[in-house]
């Protein structure tokens, strides 16, 4: 037996040690994509979202390309930098920690600025006003006409989202905040009586109604978000390169022709 | 050269070249920057005690009834396997080959979201569809490692049972089940362990105060925190919990050979 220790020990150590370097090169490319991450024309600008959340990010089902506001004007973007645009879909939480990551560049997922997301990422300039809203089956818009009437209910959120901090601020006495991975499972939760209301952007439950009778929106709150594009924390350029082309497309009209397409009015400010 | 002489010299020369990678990679890793993005004490200290309070108390829980509910479930589907009657052997191949098949997220988001949607009304309970999905996918596991526990208990077993004139359900429930049980322990352990691990998909359902559970409470920590350091954090719990799981297995495996 006592033979056998030593070699065990020193075994434990060198899978300790490869996890490790793993771990290390992980970091080393990282910080190498981000360099490149600003200037090279030459490549995609690689960007994180999670779709489906109509309006803003989708597979159009024809052309299986990322189509919706944030998708359309990323790559208008893009393409004014000379780059296309490679989608990855990842979920929603978390989601501004993929540029530090090395997951991709930048991360366009209808994301309000918050003071703790710049913890983690760098924020554009706003490109989008939200609110908050809340959305109900149309066979209780009367009885669940505003979230007071939702005290001892469910209220489906989004997990990390802004509209799970105003739900968890201000809901009713009594009533459950139950927060899920992704839209898709959200709007499931509602149709199946799994919860009793979803809180989330205004836009977004606007635009589910309009396809779906089944739902309706009977409330907004008023909460002034922005929506921003997020990068690494150490990739000042190309936050800087993706403001100048938004503010580009501000000025020659790209942008409000783009706002009227997606949400029929020309953007209020 | 010898072979005995030569295993050892080539076993040497790994060694040499293992301590020296390990070396190498040691010099190379920026230790400080490997601590700061994922080992940081007060991150660390910062998710206890509700870590354990909350986020371990409830996989404990989704374990516990998922288990449970499995085993018994699972008992009688091993059964039906092994009856003589065609129509119970056949549901139970279905059931085996379905749950064992089908992802066991799948299966939670179709017991979560599809069956409510499809008959109208839901799986009562805070921890009721969750529990509930992981006990069906656990049972088609079990059923085949207590259909072969029972099968590996020698024939003579039952036969002198049915000799001293037992029934033959009263012989499977005094004389068979217990020592297929004992056969089982190993196997049955791995499905505990297998089990505390599947928690994690639950969240899918939808996470409330009272369903979180280990692997979203880590994550939810580290969008916080934006540093790895809760997703260690909660690794090193789930250790905490299966560790002992197999210790407890292994001594009574050893205590089950004693009295054997």
């Amino acid at each position: 037996m006592r033979n056998v220790m030593p070699k065990r020990i020193f075994g434990v150590v060198g899978v300790a040690a490869l996890l490790l370097a793993a771990c290390g090169d992980d970091d080393d490319k990282k910080s190498d994509s981000t360099d490149s991450g600003g200037g090279d024309s030459a490549s995609a600008l690689t960007v994180c979202t999670d779709a489906p959340y109509p309006p803003f990010e989708f597979e159009d089902e024809d052309s299986g390309e990322f189509t919706g506001f944030d998708m359309e004007l990323l790559r208008e973007i893009a393409s004014r930098m000379d780059r296309e645009l490679d989608v990855t879909v990842q979920p929603f939480d978390g989601i501004w920690l993929a540029p530090q990551a090395g997951t991709c560049d930048v991360v366009a997922s209808a994301m309000t600025i918050t003071d703790d997301r710049k913890e983690g990422a760098l924020f554009s300039d706003p490109y989008f006003d939200a609110n908050q809203s809340l959305l109900v089956r149309t066979e209780d818009k009367d009885t669940y006409n505003n979230l007071e009437k939702l005290a001892g209910k469910k209220i489906g959120v989004q997990l990390e989202t802004t509209g799970e901090t105003y739900a968890n601020d201000h809901k009713p006495d009594g009533s459950e905040v139950v927060s899920f991975e992704d839209p898709a499972a959200m709007f499931l939760a509602l149709e199946s009586g799994e919860v009793d209301a979803l809180l989330q952007d205004f836009p977004v439950n606007a635009y589910r109604a309009t396809q779906d009778d089944g739902m309706t929106v009977v409330e907004q709150y008023q909460t002034n978000e922005e929506y921003g594009f997020a990068a690494a924390k150490d990739n000042q350029d190309l936050i800087d390169e993706i403001n100048d082309k938004l503010a580009e497309t501000k000025d020659d009209g790209f942008y409000d022709d783009l706002y009227a397409e997606w949400f029929g009015e020309e953007p209020s400010s | 050269m010898s072979k005995r002489r030569r295993a050892q010299l080539i076993r040497w020369a790994v060694y040499a070249l293992t301590l020296l990678g390990v070396g190498a990679l040691a010099l190379w890793i920026d230790w400080a920057h490997v601590q700061d993005a994922m080992l940081r004490p007060d991150l660390a200290k910062e998710q206890f005690p509700d870590i354990l309070t909350k986020a371990a108390k409830n996989t404990v829980i989704f374990t516990v009834f998922g288990f449970s509910g499995g085993l018994v479930l699972g008992l009688v589907i091993a059964l039906m396997r092994l009856s003589s009657i065609r129509a119970y052997r056949w549901f139970a191949v279905g059931y085996i080959e379905l749950f064992r098949g089908v992802p066991a997220l799948l299966t939670i988001l179709i017991i979560g979201f599809g069956i409510p949607i499809a008959l109208g009304s839901r799986i009562p309970g805070t921890y009721g569809p969750g529990a509930v999905a992981l006990a069906i996918v656990a049972a088609a596991y079990m059923a085949e490692t207590i259909r072969a526990g029972i099968e590996a208990v020698p024939k003579g077993q039952m036969e002198a049972a049915r000799s001293l004139g037992m029934s033959h359900s009263r012989a499977m429930a005094s004389i068979v089940i217990p020592q297929a049980f004992r056969l089982m322990i190993p196997p049955l352990t791995n499905e505990l362990v297998l089990l505390v691990k599947d928690t994690s998909l639950l969240s899918v359902l939808g996470v409330t105060e009272a369903t979180i559970e280990l692997t979203r409470w880590g994550r939810n920590a580290t969008n916080h925190s934006a540093n790895a350091t809760p997703l260690v954090v909660a690794g090193f719990v789930y250790l905490l919990l299966t560790i002992p799981l197999g210790r407890l297995a292994a001594m009574l495996e050893r205590r089950g050979k004693q009295t054997r």
